[in-house]
């Protein structure tokens, strides 16, 4: 292994762990708070009939967490990493929706409170986009697990 | 990042001690575990909406039976369209204290429409006091005293990060949560009332 594709496996690592703890944290904040402010962040976008709204907002911080989880742990890459690439595709075309719509709502990204700007579009897109690199690294190469640290440490 | 310094202002506003409550605008057990203080501006149309259809149950289903207490509280929003908001809201504040609030928060919204194109917010308000309040309430309207609270409201709810009208402060001893949009729809609130409860 050169020394460059060290580097590279090294950020593909870095990136895929901030994705993941990005994840996990957006999961927390929403399970801290009462689960009806999220279904009310939810609501706000008019997309979903009343009787889905409630049943989202109870189980997607939950998904969110383990795709987190798995995405920081390395485990089920491709599925976690496909999961979250898909998640953020659908959060950010609707964010992208609202805000072309001029709907002035909470992005509900974070927990309640946050309005759609161009920084919460901004960040969104910049999260699918590491997101869609760290899907493709996952299919183009081998896991990237606990096996990438014991290659390192043989280096 | 900003999450966190949301976080943070938050926490710091749950810390802060809200404006003393007017008991004028105010119903329900003062020691119920839960307390719901309304933010509202008499020109806004989804305060009337509120106000007209949702306040009425939660009065009866939660306030009626001391589940918990409602506290109403000023905030005229400072746009163009609502520019005798303020006014209207000192009108409102000075009838709560000759223990007219009710009727004259209802007249408002009832004639909102009205009185926001034409700018004659007293007749509206003057329409359900008897001469005698009148006479005060047009005194008190212009109290610095009265005036300040309407302020003091106006700054609690921008210091607990609400930017629009209606929203909802849900509280109990250790949090406080502020509630706007589709989360004021009755079943969601009633669901958050009764966890708040328990």
């Amino acid at each position: 292994m050169t020394f460059p594709s060290n580097r590279l496996r090294i950020l593909s690592i870095v990136l895929r762990v901030i994705l993941g703890a990005v994840f996990a944290y957006a999961a927390w904040e929403k399970l801290r708070l009462p689960w009806q402010l999220f279904a009310g962040a939810i609501g706000d976008y008019k997309i979903l009939p009343e009787w889905a709204v409630n049943p989202l907002a109870r189980t997607l911080p939950w998904a969110e967490l383990a795709i987190g989880v798995l995405l920081m742990a390395g485990v089920f890459l491709r599925a976690a990493s496909v999961a979250c690439s898909l998640l953020l595709l659908f959060f950010f075309a609707l964010m992208v929706r609202a805000f072309a719509t001029g709907m002035t709502i909470s992005c509900g990204c974070f927990g309640p409170g946050e309005l759609i700007s161009w920084k919460t579009l901004l960040r969104d897109g910049s999260l699918l986009a590491l997101s869609l690199a760290v899907t493709w690294q996952a299919f183009s190469a081998r896991s990237c697990g606990a096996k990438d640290f014991a290659h390192l440490r043989s280096v | 990042m900003k999450s966190l310094a949301l976080a943070l202002v938050l926490t710091l506003t749950c810390l802060a001690a809200p404006p003393e409550i007017d008991k004028g605008k105010a119903v329900g057990n003062p020691t119920a575990r839960v307390r719901i203080e309304i933010f509202s501006d008499y020109a806004c149309p989804a305060c009337k909406t509120f106000h007209e259809e949702t306040l009425p149950t939660l009065l009866k289903e939660f306030a009626a039976t001391g589940k918990v207490q409602i506290v109403s509280r000023e905030f005229p929003l400072n746009i163009p369209a609502h520019r005798y908001s303020r006014e209207a809201a000192a009108y409102a504040t000075a009838a709560a204290k000759v223990g007219k609030y009710d009727a004259v928060a209802s007249a408002l919204f009832h004639s909102q429409e009205a009185w926001n194109a034409s700018g004659k917010v007293w007749e509206t308000v003057a329409a359900v006091l008897t001469p005698e309040q009148q006479k005060k309430v047009q005194v008190l309207a212009k109290d610095p005293a009265v005036l300040s609270q309407v302020q003091a409201d106006v700054n609690y709810g921008t210091g607990a990060g609400i930017n629009g009208t209606p929203t909802l402060i849900l509280s109990n001893a250790s949090q406080r949560y502020p509630v706007s949009g589709y989360a004021l729809n009755y079943n969601l609130l009633k669901s958050m009332i009764n966890d708040l409860s328990k």
